[in-house]
């Protein structure tokens, strides 16, 4: 049997590159990954040689992928692996890169798909959840530490928030481009407005629910 | 893509090689032969830009017999956007050219 192992990806939207160079040292190494495994890749060990790894996204209709993948492999570039839309090319150093142009590459990031946003816009909208979620437990505390006496204390954790939440803010515009900016404040609206509406509307029905029962049963 | 945007140097290279049948890496190969190896097409960037190309219909589907090296060709419409950029690169070349002879002068 073959020797394996794992690596963790430390997320490929966010460090590609770093992983791609990762992958490579491995190589030369003598470890080569074959495929992608939750999260990370795993890697057969095997003769140390110098290959460069590459990422395409790209969601393929089961027609198309005999084209696309030839167009790689005429090119230099052979398929390791797939995985939800994600591919992964290897080739000799030196080969010529899969993008050659800006105006692609720029459109490289945009074409993960339907998939990629509503993750991300479910993502933030969780992000928000669990923020409230955190607010309520901090006013908590600062009502806990004001009854005992404790004002600078309480003073303390009720600017903790607000004062996250500036930040965050200032992050995501000065990082992120324009429009993901926008993306995310807007998916964080709909998680700030819409989810609590949700669950006040189903609290409201189980109150009216529950009130009907009560007085059927008298 | 409104019609009076530019053709990308990629999208240009492509489409002129779509005046007859090609499958996409006969198109790679003949970039590369007739700029002498100055202009390459990644594949990536080869498939975008077919993607791209058939969505505006300005290629189509020529022979899609072999699903590994699928053929496509310029639609009318295609030719006549090559042709309306052709004419825009023709003046700035001419630009060049006149403004390099003025100099030398």
């Amino acid at each position: 049997m073959k020797q394996t192992k794992y690596m963790m990806s430390s997320g490929t939207a966010f460090s590609e590159e770093k992983d791609m160079k990762k992958l490579r040292r491995l190589s030369l190494k003598g470890w080569h990954v074959s495929g992608f495994k939750f999260m990370g890749y795993i890697l057969e060990k095997g003769e140390s040689s110098d290959y460069i790894y590459n990422l395409d996204y790209r969601s393929l209709e089961e027609d198309e992928e005999e084209e696309y993948f030839d167009l790689f492999s005429s090119s230099g570039w052979s398929h390791v692996a797939t995985e939800a839309g994600i591919h992964l090319f290897r080739a000799e150093p030196g080969t010529k890169p899969i993008y050659s142009d800006r105006d692609t590459t720029a459109e490289k990031y945009k074409s993960s798909g339907v998939l990629h946003s509503i993750l991300f816009t479910a993502a933030v909208i969780f992000s928000v959840l669990v923020a409230v979620i955190a607010w309520t437990a901090i006013a908590q505390y600062s009502n806990k530490w004001k009854t005992e006496g404790k004002y600078r204390l309480a003073k303390l954790g009720k600017m903790t928030f607000p004062l996250l939440l500036m930040i965050t803010i200032i992050i995501i515009f000065v990082v992120g481009e324009r429009g993901y900016a926008i993306r995310i404040l807007a998916s964080s609206i709909i998680g700030a407005i819409a989810v609590p509406t949700i669950i006040w509307c189903i609290i409201s029905l189980h109150h009216i629910i529950s009130r009907k029962t009560n007085e059927n049963k008298r | 893509m409104k019609k009076s945007e530019q053709l990308t140097d990629s999208m240009f290279y492509i489409m002129a090689a779509l005046t007859k049948p090609r499958h996409g890496y006969a198109i790679m190969s003949l970039i590369e032969e007739t700029t002498g190896g100055v202009i390459t097409i990644g594949p990536a960037s080869m498939y975008t830009i077919i993607k791209k190309l058939l969505t505006q219909e300005w290629i189509y589907l020529h022979d899609g017999s072999d699903s590994r090296r699928k053929t496509y060709l310029l639609t009318e419409k295609g030719r006549k956007a090559l042709e309306e950029d052709l004419k825009l690169r023709k003046q700035m070349i001419q630009l060049a050219e006149t403004g390099l002879k003025e100099a030398e002068e």
